[in-house]
């Protein structure tokens, strides 16, 4: 009975997540304290009520994504709660939060399943494009827009009552809306998509109004580059895009198109915006001005040096002295308390994670909730290797989220609802 | 607290980590390996030819083991270049529809995974000779 084997999976993260705010706790002197049960207790409750719907209304789907997400989470949430207690307590209220959104999603999916969204995906589309713009609101209105380090992807909510804010990222739910569309949209068009036009040598160029949808994408990301200042979101949403074409037509020109778009655009956007080229100076050089421009990236490098093999040990090393420690940075702060070892289980859990969804992909008979699953799987995909590769500095920076593990209510509930759709697409299918 | 107590409870956390992962990758292991793919099949029905240039459309009765290949001395003659003579052989078995490679240059697929050992088809099952394709109905 796998969902029993998913069960215990989900307790022992939430085992492993109190484990290690307990040992945050040896750590600074503080012993057990109610932090510790209360950690678990949000865990089992969160993952707990999402493995209740999953009994109930998807029986047959796939039992091992889900605990690796809280696998995730728990070691993301030991070192917020090691950088910062007070951040962890926000987090707390996340997880339950995107418990219940999960939760609620797969209630609104129990009878039809993932197909049922196939049917709204143009509703999909106009969500996706009004989250993406509802960064730009203007300042003076209650629901408006903010600037959080030179990026404008936030939206803050002023609550009558006096100072307090509500603040959210609407990219994240933008990207699983347009994954649900595109899934859609090619499902009914990837054959017309995938005719040969004109060939040039052995490569069969595709009809040039197929192009169209491509142009879109390029022109989206490259707005959300301009506007919203984020580099990160931008180059997302474009290799969202251009795998998913890829994958529904098979045709590589789609891809080869897409490679020399990113890098003539690459190249432009170097050149005209200099949000882009310090981020791409201080990865080249980070040294040369470590003590402004290349400050995070010197400081990730030395924190995941110091960590060696075994890391400092949680509480016991000097995360704090990353900029954004607990957000972009939190692979650096885990290699630095957890060491290598660390850090390589925290891959492993990112590829068995991905495995495991582009497994679903192909064993999916129906082309929509083939292409759902594989669009789900490159967004966690690819927004992991982006931060990931940029905390390495294998990449320059592009500040978005590590999925599960950062700081931060948008991402988290954002991705628990892709997981539990990639659960509900598998759900049905042979195994 | 001593140095040596929580530098043990670091490696303990860690090796908990790790135990984790295992627990994960063995049941998945399980999840889609081979015992898994096992699968009951009351009896015979037909295959028919989904795939093929020049036989699509062929159906052939399941029942006593048959071999297919390119061979004129094959049971089921697959007309395809890169099947070989006698490539696999498909038939009932102890009430369930067993598949054979029978050592083929190209492989046998099975829904798009490649099988080398005794593997038992079920109703829906996807069979891959080059490039013929065989669905058991």
């Amino acid at each position: 009975m796998t969902r029993n084997a998913e069960a215990a999976l989900l307790a022992a993260a939430a085992v492993v997540a109190s484990m290690g705010v307990a040992l945050v706790n040896f750590a600074t002197g503080n012993g057990f304290d109610a932090q510790v049960a209360l950690t678990f207790l949000v865990f089992a409750v969160s993952f707990g009520s999402v493995h209740m719907a999953l009994r109930r209304w998807a029986p047959e789907g796939n039992p091992y994504l889900f605990p690796i997400a809280a696998f995730l989470a728990a070691i993301g949430f030991t070192e917020i709660y090691r950088l910062d207690p007070g951040l962890a307590a926000i987090q707390r209220w996340s997880l339950l939060l995107a418990g219940a959104a999960t939760t609620t999603v797969l209630l609104l999916l129990r009878d039809e399943g993932v197909v049922m969204l196939r049917r709204y995906r143009y509703l999909f589309l106009a969500a996706a494009v009004a989250l993406l713009l509802l960064p730009l609101l203007p300042e003076s209105w209650p629901l408006h827009g903010a600037e959080v380090n030179g990026s404008r992807l936030w939206v803050r909510l002023e609550l009558p009552m006096g100072t307090r804010s509500l603040s959210f990222q609407p990219g994240e739910i933008a990207k699983v809306l347009l994954v649900i569309f595109l899934a859609s949209y090619l499902a009914d068009r990837h054959l017309a998509m995938a005719t040969t036009g004109r060939r040039i040598g052995p490569i069969g160029l595709p009809e040039p109004r197929q192009l169209g949808p491509i142009i879109i994408a390029a022109t989206a990301s490259f707005a959300v580059l301009v506007y919203q200042r984020d580099l990160g979101a931008s180059l997302l949403l474009f290799a969202l895009f251009i795998t998913m074409v890829y994958v529904a037509t098979g045709r590589a020109a789609y891809l080869v198109t897409g490679f020399v778009i990113v890098a003539g655009g690459g190249f432009v956007a170097y050149r005209a915006f200099d949000h882009v080229q310090r981020r791409v100076v201080a990865w080249l050089h980070p040294f040369d001005d470590f003590a402004d421009a290349g400050y995070q990236i010197v400081q990730g490098l030395f924190a995941m040096g110091s960590g060696s093999l075994t890391g400092s040990g949680l509480g016991l090393g000097r995360p704090d002295l990353i900029p954004a420690a607990s957000t972009d940075f939190i692979f650096a702060s885990v290699a630095e308390e957890m060491g290598f070892a660390g850090s390589i289980a925290v891959l492993a859990g990112f590829a068995l994670l991905v495995a495991a969804g582009f497994g679903i992909a192909i064993r999916s008979r129906d082309v929509f909730r083939k292409f759902l699953a594989f669009g789900l799987t490159i967004v966690i995909a690819v927004q992991s290797i982006l931060i990931l590769a940029g905390v390495l500095r294998l990449f320059p920076v592009t500040g978005i989220t590590l999925p599960f593990m950062s700081y931060g209510g948008s991402s988290l509930l954002a991705n628990m609802v892709l997981v539990a759709l990639l659960v509900r697409t598998s759900h049905g299918e042979r195994t | 607290m001593p140095a040596l107590f929580l530098n043990l409870l670091k490696l303990i956390f860690i090796a908990l980590i790790y135990l984790f992962l295992w627990q994960i990758g063995r049941s998945i292991g399980a999840h889609i390996g081979p015992s898994q793919s096992v699968r009951r099949s009351k009896k015979g029905g037909e295959l028919v030819v989904v795939r093929s240039d020049t036989i699509a459309g062929q159906r052939f009765p399941i029942g006593a083991p048959a071999v297919l290949g390119r061979s004129e001395d094959a049971d089921i003659y697959v007309d395809d270049a890169y099947a070989s003579e006698f490539h696999v052989r498909i038939g009932v078995q102890d009430d369930s529809v067993v598949l054979n490679d029978l050592g083929s240059t190209n492989g046998t697929y099975v829904n798009g995974r490649r099988v080398t050992v005794p593997t038992d088809l079920q109703k829906g099952d996807a069979v891959q000779i080059g490039k013929t394709i065989i669905e058991v109905r």
